[in-house]
């Protein structure tokens, strides 16, 4: 069989069905919204040089951005053949059985909602407090360097962290429309940012910035030339660097690219109300990918041109590690810093804080339909799928994972222990690569289903497209969950942190057996919800 | 409490209910065999059984053969992947059928033909399922009960009402192991024009017509294809004069499309359950006072029947759980 162009041969009669609604931009624009190509920029250039010396940012950006689409591919053929929202839970419960695919549903969105908790925090670290005291440094003012200090302080990090979840909660009960309005204001002001951003990185030298940061921070930090002693220091108190490309310390890097690209994948949980499933959800995904790497390529490139590689490493490590000569070195202060103007630093923050918070609906949104589907499924209370009569939305399972989020925020803030659990995107991970494992049987094990897929046709090496994509995805999920294994920094193997995530899995099937347990004593069988009728 | 055991007395009852299967045959298999699968004695299906498509696969002058799959032509070589295509299509709801590539050029302008084409092949798979459930549910006691969508052409009518173990009602309140139920088909205006649209007018005398048939309407089953207006069931895209989505501010515009005298009927009456289709995305379970409404949505050109189990049991609604076999 093989495709060719020519005339339409259907004949179509009036009748009604279902619309889809989304097009291939939108589903572009939610993808990319949620890589939050700010907050990936701000990590890798924080974390990067300073944990991983030698470690080369580009050539990590774009293993990541192989890797993902890889990844993105999978999750393509699963969503082309499976055209419906939900994510991995819809997926998953067509081959898997229905208390695994529970299982990895809420282990995925246990991850997502502790990750709006950790937006809320960086958009407070990264975004907020570094605008505050660049503008106490350039108007002289303490009061602005102090309320910088003060809102990371845990209790007005917590408050203003709780507040901004609470926010995502009230804009997401408003409704799909105002949601959807939000985001395209709040993406197009995060995207003038970036470009604010490159047009500052590349109208700068080195030269400029190391005679701007030296003027501007030598008083404060009571240190000549700030800029050659926080490297000098840094390389005293530990930091080192010959100089070279480390290819080891690239490959553990690239874990910082790589978290924030997972959001690339996220059109997964609206393939319902995407239209043109197969051609949008391509561009969707893979462009969010191909976007949000090569915009990484191009600030990073430029930023480590103009603030130079070891300033950046070690004063980041000197900061995080408590030694030698700090400062606050995010980009969005050292762009301040390099321009001289309060208003770059306030509009470069802006545009940080807004890509940091465009994860927190999407991620928030994705764990409520996942709970919404499980109510409906009967392994979740009914009250969880309760719909606002006169918003639509369903406002329990919003108000439910606002208060998770909340509590998120509150052990992310309060417990050292919690702080260092960005293990749990491992869990994720995992949960995926399970999820793209059962995909490489799934035109074996469903055929019913996947003859009707239109990619039912389509073969490379002989074998079934779906098989092939979710192999090479299956394979750059393990990879990634072995290279965050590997990275004490970005996740690692911590015995009690791993505890953790084993208790999210326990948690995931113990959840299921009660509801199952419940459901039967009402006469209800859950696992019917899923069980494929035999046709003939 | 959702917790809370199901304490209710009386004899069980299970419905299996599903919706706007649209031609598809793997779905309508699925549907029938649903009874033994899920443990059902009564099977609804609630409108729309007409499929919307008819895919001609034109024989070309070098023995292959074209057909049309996914927005594209596809060439199919040799009689074996020809009938892997048919069945392919007759599984997603639409029509196939062979013809030369001379009968399918005078067919392409002649839209009377293609209509005449059309009912011919969607009565012939009306047959065939009617058929079907003949040879499945011979000697069972389980109970097939259907009646008209929107969509569904009048010729249909006299088909399922001559088939045995099919009971068809349109305008009609049934009896039904104790309880009665109220077949009320087709919708309210559509974009598209089709078979039978009715306003709301129209609707409003419908249901006066039928209400007072009902003698309990506290064990009384609404089997009517069109959701009531302005719940999460009849909840879709807006589309303008050209069948495009609207979009407000590039967000697409939502709008209701179910039916006001139905949503007032309801209200007023409160009868036990209200089993509806129609709008394929909305699919969901909600209560109106003390009547529980459902769409199981559809999404039949997957090959995925979407349906609903209710068990009603001393006259109250015992569970019910979405299904998607």
């Amino acid at each position: 069989m093989a495709q060719t162009g020519g005339e339409q041969r259907i004949f179509l009669r009036k009748a009604s069905g279902l619309i889809r609604t989304a097009s291939g931009t939108d589903t572009f624009i939610y993808n990319l919204g949620l890589v939050s190509v700010g907050l990936g920029v701000a990590s890798i250039l924080f974390y990067g040089p300073a944990y991983y010396p030698g470690g080369d940012l580009v050539w990590s950006c774009l293993l990541a951005g192989v890797c993902m689409a890889m990844i993105a591919f999978g999750f393509i053929t699963w969503t082309i053949t499976l055209p419906r929202s939900g994510g991995i839970y819809v997926f998953g419960s067509r081959i898997l059985p229905p208390g695994l695919a529970l299982t990895m549903s809420l282990v995925e969105i246990t991850a997502w909602l502790f990750y709006c908790a950790i937006a809320a925090y960086w958009i407070i670290l990264l975004g907020l407090s570094p605008a505050l005291t660049f503008i106490g440094y350039l108007s002289g003012n303490d009061a602005w360097v102090a309320a910088g200090a003060w809102v990371v302080e845990p209790w007005p990090l917590f408050l203003i962290g709780s507040g901004i979840l609470v926010l995502s909660g009230i804009i997401l009960s408003a409704g799909m429309k105002f949601y959807l309005m939000t985001q395209r204001i709040i993406f197009t002001s995060a995207l003038v940012g970036s470009v604010i951003l490159i047009v500052v990185l590349a109208t700068g030298s080195n030269a400029d910035f190391i005679v701007s940061f030296n003027q501007l921070m030598g008083p404060i930090l009571e240190v000549d030339e700030p800029y050659q002693a926080i490297i000098a220091s840094g390389k005293e108190n530990g930091w080192a660097w010959d100089g070279t490309t480390d290819w080891e310390q690239t490959w553990l890097v690239s874990n910082w690219p790589f978290l924030p690209l997972v959001g690339a994948a996220f059109s997964i949980a609206i393939g319902g109300e995407v239209k043109s499933v197969e051609r949008s959800q391509t561009y969707g995904m893979l462009g969010a990918v191909c976007g949000a790497t090569l915009l990484w390529v191009i600030t990073i490139s430029l930023a480590t041109s103009v603030f130079g590689y070891e300033f950046l490493g070690t004063a980041a490590y000197n900061l995080l590690e408590g030694v030698g000569v700090q400062t606050d070195p995010t980009i969005t202060l050292l762009a301040g810093v390099l321009t001289g103007s309060p208003l770059v630093c306030i509009l470069v923050s802006l545009g940080f804080m807004f890509w940091m918070w465009m994860w927190i609906p999407g991620m928030h949104t994705f764990g409520v339909r996942a709970i919404v589907a499980w109510s409906f499924d009967r392994v979740a209370p009914e009250p969880w799928a309760r719909i606002s009569p006169t918003r639509h939305t369903p406002v329990v399972a919003i108000i439910f994972t606002m208060f998770v989020n909340i509590l998120f925020m509150a052990l992310f803030v309060f417990t050292e222990f919690f702080s260092a659990i960005v293990i749990l995107i491992e869990a994720a991970v995992l949960a995926w690569s399970v999820v793209l494992g059962a995909g490489i049987f799934f035109p074996y094990m469903r055929p019913q289903i996947y003859e009707k897929s239109p990619i039912a046709t389509k073969n490379i090496l002989g074998l079934p497209m779906m098989t092939v994509a979710c192999a090479l995805g299956f394979a750059a999920s393990q990879f990634y969950f072995w290279t965050l294994w590997s990275d004490p920094v970005a996740a690692g193997h911590d015995p009690q942190q791993l505890m953790i995530v084993a208790g999210v899995f326990i948690i995931g099937f113990a959840f299921y057996f009660v509801m199952k347990q419940i459901r039967k004593a009402q006469g209800v069988d859950v696992t019917l919800a899923f069980k494929e009728i035999p046709i003939e | 409490m959702f917790w809370k055991k199901n304490k209710k007395a009386g004899e069980k009852l299970t419905i299996f209910f599903a919706s706007d299967l649209h031609g598809s045959s793997v779905c309508f298999k699925k549907f029938i065999n649903g009874a033994q699968f899920y443990g059902a004695s009564v099977l609804i299906m609630g409108g729309d059984t007409t499929g919307k498509a008819v895919i001609p696969i034109t024989e070309q002058n070098d023995g292959s053969f074209l057909g049309f799959q996914s927005g594209a032509d596809i060439r199919l070589n040799g009689r074996d992947e020809v009938d892997e295509f048919i069945k392919r299509v007759n599984n997603q709801g639409f029509y196939p059928i062979v013809m030369t590539e001379d009968e399918f050029q005078a067919l392409k302008d002649d839209a009377e033909a293609q209509a005449q084409l059309f009912k011919k092949l969607v009565c012939d798979r009306v047959r065939e399922w009617c058929d079907f459930a003949g040879d499945k549910l011979k000697g069972t006691e389980v109970r097939f009960l259907t009646s008209p969508g929107n969509d569904d052409f009048f010729e249909i009518d006299e088909i399922f009402n001559g088939a045995p173990h099919v009971g068809y009602h349109e305008m009609e309140v049934t009896e039904l192991s104790g309880y009665e139920i109220l077949h009320c088909g087709g919708s309210t205006k559509t974009p598209w024009d089709t078979e039978r649209e009715y306003s709301e007018e129209e609707y409003q005398r419908r249901f006066a017509e039928l209400v007072p048939q009902v003698k309990d309407m506290e064990r009384c089953i609404f089997n009517v294809h069109v959701p009531p207006y302005g719940t999460i069931l009849d909840r879709c895209p807006k589309l303008d004069k050209d069948l495009k989505v609207v979009f407000d501010m590039g967000n697409p515009v939502s709008m209701q499309a179910g039916c006001q005298a139905l949503m007032d009927t309801i209200t007023e009456q409160q009868p036990l359950l209200g089993l509806h289709g129609h709008i394929h995305e909305g699919r969901g379970n909600i209560k109106i006072g003390r009547t529980t409404c459902v769409n199981p949505g559809s999404v039949y050109p997957e090959g995925i029947l979407q349906g609903v189990l209710v068990t009603l049991q001393g006259g109250e609604v015992a569970s019910v759980q979405l299904t998607q076999g």
